[in-house]
């Protein structure tokens, strides 16, 4: 670093010789020489300015006449503003008459046109959600145009204006009384357009193809609900459409659609199981269980009753059934006393017994389980939406609800599944209670009165 | 004519408000009412012949001493008690039913009623009115259908028994 500092200074050191060498070269130059340049030199500026002043002179009286005519164009300017500022004022004074007089004159009017307004742009949101304007289009747009025509002060309202008002009025309300038919673009549950023949029942429903329509205001479309009302009133639809006079039943919606509209939100009976989520599938499970012993049961029972019936008519004592088993224990022992063979006969009874019973009490605890099991469904389903309550608060009865009807669908699950095993239990019973009082009771009897035949 | 057409129309009116299950119930009131209809005929009419041939038979045998004789009798008495207690316990099953399909209806009731209020978002007692009619009408029904049966249920099993005994007492031994 050094050494570059060094260097640097001796540089500059011999640049500063260099220089002053030059401007001795300089010298040898004749200073009266310089002098005479000079003086030359200046005699010839004097020269030139001399001449630009003669110019300048020449040019100022142009400069006087453009700096009057200028002055003259501004003050013709300054007066023609005073002028129309006065027109101004004048105008505006007539036209705060004006509008006083028109004010004046309208009168009553004015009220009529602030009705005008309010009527028109009433009936443009009636036109726009009423299934009518499915047939008649653009009656809305028509009523919105008017009434922002009402709305600014500077337009007025023509004669066909107000009329046509009236009119379409008029005309709502004839066509609320009509059933008509018509063609229009219909969008099928697949997605695609077609044409198809609409009847309009006054302005409460459309439908088409027997199903019913929904008409869609924003769009101006219809619409094939995707979910279609029971049976018992789409088929009232398929008669309207297919009628062609007289009278006949048609079940409508008076809210103009509204109602059914809302059916398609609503959850199918699929739905609603899956809703019950697993306390529900374990109940149907339990119920699926409890059936299929029934059947067993049932038929096994049935069988049994057969033979046995078979048996009461027969003599012989046959193997293949309890009665005859029963009844076989007075061949085996022909020569014992009365009170052995009763002993012995109770004694065969009980080894019947069970398979005549046998799985019955399954069936009635599933019965008394179902609907403990529900009850778990529900109280999980409310302890969720307590959950959802915590968490959410209560602002919004959509949440809590949704998490209730899962609660409650178990309970529904869970008696639907028990009324039936009920019902089987007491037949099932029944039947093998029958079967065992004749064993029972009438064993003995049938072999009393068989040994009194016999002898 | 037009008196049938309308208790018709009521009639279905009552269904609708009431739902499916009002359906059941009535269709279960029904049969359980035929059931007892059934009974109280056998009890008053076909029991009564039945009980003369009984004991005819019964006094027209030679001995009614032996043991044959009372296994005889035994058999003849729970015959009787067979036939008088027939149907007795579908009669009861269904009194006890009832009020479950009304409880049935109540749930389902309840169900659409918060299925309203998770559609609308809103409390509105007009769309909830049909979701509670059809809650609290099956529970009535249910109710009606009950206790319309247990007086004739409970009558039925007194009466069935009382005629056993009778007949246990009408069928004498000889000593």
């Amino acid at each position: 670093m050094k050494l570059i500092k060094q260097f640097s200074k001796v540089a500059i050191i011999a640049a500063s010789v260099a220089m002053s060498s030059a401007a001795m070269a300089d010298e040898p130059m004749n200073l009266d020489a310089l002098l005479k340049t000079l003086e030359q030199g200046q005699v010839a500026q004097t020269k030139e300015n001399k001449a630009r002043e003669a110019e300048f002179k020449a040019k100022e009286s142009e400069q006087l006449s453009m700096l009057k005519s200028l002055e003259q164009n501004r003050n013709a300017k300054l007066q023609d503003s005073e002028r129309l500022e006065t027109q101004f004022e004048e105008n505006e004074i007539k036209l705060s008459n004006l509008s006083d007089t028109l004010s004046k004159r309208m009168g009553s009017l004015k009220e009529l046109f602030g009705v005008l307004q309010q009527v028109s742009g009433d009936s443009s949101n009636k036109f726009m959600t009423s299934v009518v304007s499915a047939e008649i289009h653009g009656r809305s747009d028509e009523m919105s145009e008017l009434a922002q025509k009402m709305g600014s002060t500077t337009r007025l309202a023509s004669i066909e204006d107000i009329e046509k008002v009236w009119f379409e009025l008029q005309r709502e309300m004839t066509e609320q009384g009509k059933v008509k038919r018509f063609t229009a673009d219909v969008i099928v549950n697949g997605g695609e357009k077609q044409a198809k023949e609409v009847v309009r029942v006054g302005a409460f429903n459309l439908i088409a193809d027997g199903k019913y329509l929904n008409y869609n205001s924003a769009t101006g479309t219809l619409s094939e609900l995707t979910r279609q009302p029971v049976s018992r009133y789409t088929a009232t639809a398929g008669e309207l459409q297919n009628a062609t006079s007289g009278l006949t039943d048609f079940a409508l919606d008076p809210t103009g659609g509204s109602i059914l509209g809302l059916l398609v939100q609503a959850p199918t009976t699929e739905e609603q199981i899956h809703q019950g989520d697993t306390v529900g599938y374990v109940i149907i499970g339990v119920g699926l269980v409890a059936l299929l012993i029934a059947l067993e049961r049932f038929f096994a029972l049935m069988l049994m009753g057969m033979k046995i019936n078979r048996q009461l008519k027969d003599s012989t004592a046959r193997d293949d059934n309890p009665l005859g088993r029963v009844m076989k224990v007075k061949d085996q022992y022909p020569n014992v006393a009365y009170d052995t063979l009763e002993l012995k006969l109770s004694e065969a009874i009980l080894r019947e017994m069970p398979k005549i019973t046998r799985n019955l009490t399954l069936i009635k605890i599933i019965s008394v389980v179902a609907p403990l099991l529900g009850l778990l469904g529900t109280v999980t389903g409310m302890i969720n939406t307590f959950q959802a309550i915590t968490l959410f608060g209560t602002g919004d009865p959509k949440l809590m609800a949704g998490g209730i009807s899962q609660a409650l669908i178990t309970t529904v699950l869970g008696l639907v599944v028990a009324i039936p095993t009920v019902f089987l239990y007491t037949i099932l019973n029944t039947r093998s209670k029958n079967l065992l009082l004749i064993l029972q009771e009438q064993s003995a009897g049938i072999i009393a009165e068989r040994s009194e035949k016999g002898a | 004519m037009v008196l049938v057409i309308e208790a018709i129309n009521a009639l279905r009116e009552f269904l609708d408000t009431g739902g499916q299950v009002l359906l059941a119930i009535g269709l279960l009131i029904f049969v359980m009412w035929l059931l007892i209809l059934e009974r109280f005929m056998y009890v008053f009419g076909g029991y009564r012949t039945y009980k003369k041939q009984l004991t005819a038979d019964w006094f027209n045998r030679a001995e009614r001493n032996s043991w044959n004789a009372e296994q005889i009798r035994e058999a003849i008495i729970s015959r009787a008690g067979m036939q008088l207690n027939q149907n007795i316990s579908y009669i009861n099953v269904m009194v006890a039913l009832c009020p479950l399909l009304g409880l049935l209806g109540t749930v389902t009731g309840m169900i659409e009623v918060f299925d309203v209020m998770a559609i609308t978002g809103s409390g509105s007692a007009r769309s909830m009115a049909s979701g509670v009619s059809k809650a609290t009408i099956p529970t009535m029904a249910g109710m009606v259908g009950a206790l319309s049966g247990v007086f004739a249920a409970t009558f039925l099993q007194r009466k069935a028994k009382r005629e056993v005994e009778l007949l246990e007492d009408k069928l004498v031994l000889d000593h």
